[in-house]
């Protein structure tokens, strides 16, 4: 019987695991890693004596478990030990600010560019006489699709573009469903605008993030018109962009809305005369707007006949884009200072 | 949608050019991306030649030596590299100072010792196709100097329109023509396609068990056909459109699907068994290798065209590999149907193929355009593949009688805003296909599916005035617009939090993994709603610190998602300068909202275990150092709580006369008891003349015993009634002295 024969790896390896676990301090556990997998270790010496190709496997596969087990354990005992440390760095958390330690006088921080845009889509309205809502995020199917009359075959509703979290539940893909929540909330006439994160099961790339933000307005009252949305959306460009912007529609298709249409403003950048920025157009796409459809009203119990109404939406970060010149959304969710502190 | 304006223009007559055509389609019908344009940008210098002579260059085997007759003088001496023809060949030339699509301006050239006089063309030199194995053979005709434009679609301009996903019928050349021609007072041509002459009369037998998923199926049988190449011009439109030239016979299905709007299929018949269809629904498990070479796994929901024992093709998305037209083909089933829209949807989204088939099926198209699509893909197989048209069988049902919707007159103008004449509206319906009847309009078949209701009708009327409307505001009764409570607090705290030198933050809701899992996310970091602000917070501070940035201070206002039903909205903030900084800064957000943090210690993982207190809204701390390296003062309240405690209105107190009259005491006291427990027992202690106590300081030194430390307070005595001495605070000194001593043992120090 030679002496590799003498070293059983499943025994050792129970042994020094044992010894690795209950190390209580690292002293002790440096102790048992140098006794086990140390360079005169049995363990070693029987490797490096070791002929056949089965025993080595077994030693080799003995010394790498507990090898790992001593630096899991190290770092069990290091955390601890932090812990420890910590614990005696303890402060008296009711004291105030200045008792606890030195406060660093800063400049003034920034707001978010996107909510620069919401502040203002809040104030514009509110000259208005509208109310501004925020809802819920995660939105029931009824609300986020079937309410709001869009078909079984929009593609909206399939999988692929909506974040469903099971069959009955949606992650709100425009903030439209706040419709039929002020809606069936109180008697009409209603002016309200909602402001909020909507979803999009989108790729990311430099256009599109699947987290956007979005306002939508809603006005609901006898005599309603086009006129009223189009003049409507005038205010709220010339209060976001400028007084000199004009605003234009081109006819759309919305499952809420009838007749629906796209609004366009006029560039900025050109003022009209066609640049790259618009495509050579003079107008810039911001967004959807249309009548609301009578199915809309039926579906909370108003009579379209007596009462009409308009909405439109439209996104934050690309109105904030439009505004300051940031060519894609990245920026908007990469929270680097240099980018916030621009907008001051 | 690409549609080359040359094909447009020969269903619609207008005086007008693309870039108004453009306009006219983006306000009224379907948005327009923009007009591309092929070919080059002159055409001076173009033209048709015949050649007179081809010989091999005596210098170069490769190379032909031609004369070509261009028209005008002597031949011109044409050196071409393509074998493809010989003298007698129609054929098309660039002549010295034409300038090809790629910018090249041709010259007079020497070609080993021989003066080539121009070119002869291939497809790829003018952007026709990417042929570049022969130059381009005319049919015989065109006289020789013949402007080339005149003999092959030369210069293009391609529209690439996208309509919204009501206008199925403007999936089509003749459907834009139709808006087109409604819109800018233009001429529509007649349906194009005429039938030939049937040479045959076969038995074609189709069977549709499944007529609410196929309501209609027109199939024709065609013998003799020979397959071959497509004519260039129709290898132009379809380039232009976007769509591979494949064969004779497959172009002219993919042709009549972009002329018309109703996709076709063509079938080698001789590979049906018995050369019988049935329409059916798959049977679960039921396998078909589609034209992609992918062999796919069916279910019940799957329509399925078969032949009496196996499945040929994806009923409206796409045919079978075995049963599709190849070179050896000589008899062709022709498919023109209609398919229902949800079912096409439902099996493309779940297969994951979509095609141009599909996409309009799963939008409704008319059914009674099945047959004037048979109609002018029967014509273009007789012509272009020698077809003889030897059967023809039509299936269907009841189709859907054209409905009758009412309009009033009136109801548009109260809708638009604007006067409409009643025969104006009647002429702007008329044009685009709505017919007159008492009290309303019956819908074309076109726009079944879309306009059902007065609504819609509106619209067709509103699309065409939108430039005409004016800017009104709605007349109000009432006007009641104002920020909330919460909107209020939710600007304060966005405002102090500025102040204090936070930047505002938006990190994604979604993160890896929290409360809320999505069943199927777009990745791994974006897979759950998140639980927490500060993580996600934790995040954008570690990109700032690896790019350098300094002084970082973040914030961000959000929702969280701690289960289902609840989406509260917190505060989060982090900024280097450890516990004193987010003590500091909560100081200032409860302050600013006329609150009390009112803190005790706390215990959070994530968080510092000596350095961790909680409010009644949230917590605040230490950042764990495991978390990130240096000192991190972190705070996360909950923004409702906040709100709904904020908001109380001051009470107006008299302000004293008289001075305030301060006292400072020092106490020693156990370490573990807090410096706002000894406070609120001061006030308590202290009665009515006490204005004000703050801590003021914190001393450990030799002379005290191990485990207590000594706090300073300073207390502010008042009256309105005169200025207070030492001896008329001293009960109160002496009492807040006895209840620190019975309650927390603390000494005075003298």
């Amino acid at each position: 019987m030679d002496t590799v024969a003498a070293v059983n790896p499943d025994d050792l390896q129970q042994e020094a695991l044992a010894a690795v676990a209950g190390a209580q301090t690292l002293d002790e556990l440096d102790e048992a890693r140098v006794r086990y997998v140390g360079r005169r270790s049995d363990l070693k010496l029987a490797l490096r004596e070791v002929r056949d190709r089965e025993s080595g496997m077994a030693l080799n596969a003995a010394r790498e478990a507990i090898e790992a087990a001593v630096s899991a354990r190290q770092e069990e005992l290091e955390r601890a030990e932090l812990e420890q440390r910590l614990t005696t760095e303890r402060v008296d958390v009711t004291l105030p600010a200045e008792l606890l330690g030195e406060v660093r006088v800063r400049p003034r921080g920034t707001l978010h560019p996107t909510t620069l845009i919401r502040r203002d889509v809040e104030d514009a309205f509110i000259g208005l006489g509208y109310e501004i809502r925020e809802d819920r995020e995660i939105e029931t199917v009824e609300y986020n699709f079937d309410k709001l009359a869009f078909p079984a075959w929009h593609p909206a509703r399939s999988p692929g573009d909506t974040f469903y979290l099971d069959p009955g539940h949606v992650l709100r893909t425009e903030t439209s469903p706040s419709q039929i929540h002020v809606l069936e909330e109180k008697p009409p006439p209603i002016y309200m605008v909602s402001i909020g994160r909507v979803y999009r099961r989108d790729a990311i790339t430099p256009t599109r993030f699947p987290i956007f933000h979005q306002f939508e307005g809603l006005a609901i009252d006898r005599g309603i018109t086009m006129a009223d949305l189009k003049g409507t959306l005038l205010h709220v460009m010339r209060a976001l962009f400028g007084d000199e912007r004009e605003v234009r529609f081109r006819t759309h298709y919305f499952p809420f809305t009838e007749p629906s249409m796209e609004p366009d403003v006029s560039c900025g950048v050109c003022g009209g005369g066609g640049c790259p920025t618009c495509k050579w157009s003079g107008w810039i796409e911001i967004g959807g707007s249309g009548m609301v459809d009578p199915q809309v009203l039926v579906n909370v119990g108003l009579d379209p006949d007596e009462w009409g109404g308009f909405a439109f939406g439209l996104g934050l970060e690309r109105a904030a884009q439009l505004l300051y010149d940031i060519p894609t959304i990245r920026p908007f969710w990469e929270d680097d200072l240099r980018f916030l502190r621009q907008f001051r | 949608m690409r549609v080359p304006f040359s094909w447009l223009r020969e269903y619609v007559a207008v005086d007008a050019d693309a870039e108004r055509i453009a306009e006219a389609l983006s306000i009224s019908a379907a948005e327009v991306n923009g007009i591309e344009r092929r070919g080059p940008s002159d055409t001076a210098g173009f033209v048709v030649g015949r050649v007179l002579e081809a010989d091999k260059h005596p210098a170069a085997d490769r190379l032909q030596l031609c004369r070509v007759d261009v028209g005008a003088g002597e031949p011109a001496q044409i050196v071409c590299g393509a074998w493809n023809f010989g003298a007698g060949a129609t054929v098309a030339v660039a002549l010295p100072g034409a300038t090809l699509p790629n910018g090249l301006t041709l010259g007079r050239r020497e070609l080993r010792g021989a003066t080539s006089e121009g070119m002869i063309l291939a497809e790829d030199e003018i952007e026709l196709g990417t042929d570049h194995s022969g130059i381009i053979v005319l049919a015989d005709g065109p006289a020789p100097g013949s402007p080339l434009a005149d003999a092959l679609p030369l210069v293009e301009e391609v529209l690439d329109v996208e309509p919204t996903g009501n206008r199925v019928d403007l999936l089509s050349v003749y459907g834009l023509a139709r808006e087109v021609a409604a819109l800018l007072d233009g001429e529509l041509a007649p349906l194009p396609g005429m039938d030939p002459a049937r040479a045959g009369d076969e038995p074609l037998e189709i069977r549709i068990q499944d007529p609410a998923g196929c309501p209609r199926y027109v199939g024709r049988l065609f013998r003799d056909v020979t397959i071959g190449e497509s004519p260039l011009w129709l290898k132009a439109r379809l380039r232009d459109a976007g769509v591979r030239s494949i064969s004779n016979v497959v172009d002219v299905t993919n042709y009549v699907m972009l002329a018309l709007g109703n996709p076709l299929h063509a079938f080698d018949f001789d590979t049906l068994e018995d050369g019988r269809v049935v329409v059916r629904r798959a049977t679960k498990g039921e396998r078909l290798r589609t034209l992609d070479g992918v062999d796919r796994e069916l279910t019940e929901e799957d329509l399925l065209i078969a032949d009496p024992s196996r499945s040929v093709a994806l009923a409206g998305i796409m045919g079978g590999e075995e049963t599709e037209v190849s070179e050896r083909t000589t008899t062709v089933l022709l498919e023109a149907a209609n398919f229902e829209p949800v079912g096409i949807l439902r099996s493309s989204e779940r297969l994951g193929l979509r095609t141009q088939g599909s996409n309009r099926w799963e939008k409704g198209v008319d059914p009674y355009l099945a047959e004037p699509a048979a109609t002018l893909a029967t014509q273009l197989l007789v012509e272009l593949a020698g077809a003889r048209w030897t059967g023809a069988a039509d299936v269907h049902g009841e189709l859907p009688e054209p409905a009758v919707v009412p309009l009033r007159p009136t109801r548009t103008n109260e809708i638009l805003g604007l006067d409409v004449p009643a025969e104006r509206q009647a002429d702007i319906l008329g044009r685009v296909g709505f017919v007159a009847v008492d009290g309303g309009y019956r819908v074309p078949t076109w726009r079944a599916r879309d306009v059902t209701r007065e609504i819609d009708l509106v619209e067709e009327v509103a699309r065409f005035e939108l430039s005409e409307i004016p800017f009104t505001l709605p007349r109000r009764e009432a006007m009641f617009g104002r920020l909330n409570r919460w909107q209020r607090v939710r600007r304060v705290v966005e405002d102090v939090l500025v102040g204090c030198g936070y930047s505002e933050a938006y990190t994604p809701s979604l993160v890896s993994s929290g409360a809320i899992v999505l069943p199927e996310p777009i990745s791994g970091e974006l897979a759950a709603l998140r639980g927490s602000l500060l993580p996600s917070l934790v995040d954008a501070v570690r990109a700032n610190v690896a790019v350098d940035v300094e002084s970082v201070a973040l914030f961000e206002i959000a929702r969280i998602y701690p289960e289902a039903g609840r989406e509260p909205w917190h505060v989060g903030g982090i900024a280097d300068g450890g516990l004193a900084q987010a003590r500091w800064v909560v100081e200032q957000i409860y302050g600013t909202l006329g609150l009390e943090p009112g803190l005790e210690r706390a215990a959070e993982s994530f968080l510092h275990p000596g350095k961790a207190a909680r409010t009644p809204h949230g917590v605040l701390g230490e950042l764990h150092p495991a978390q990130l390296e240096g000192a991190w003062g972190v705070f996360e309240l909950d923004l409702d709580a906040l709100a709904a405690a904020a908001g109380a209105t001051p009470r107006y107190e008299e302000v004293s006369p008289y001075p305030d009259l301060r006292q400072d005491l020092a106490f020693v006291v156990d370490e573990d008891v807090p410096a706002a427990a000894l406070l609120a027992a001061i006030r308590t202690a202290a009665g009515e003349l006490l204005r004000e106590a703050t801590v003021f300081d914190e001393y450990r030194g030799p002379q005290m015993s191990e485990g207590k430390r000594s706090l300073a307070f300073r207390l502010a005595f008042g009256s309105p009634e005169r200025t207070l001495t030492d001896e008329d605070v001293a009960p109160a000194r002496a009492a807040v002295v006895d209840e620190l001593r019975q309650r927390f043992g603390a000494e005075l120090r003298g």
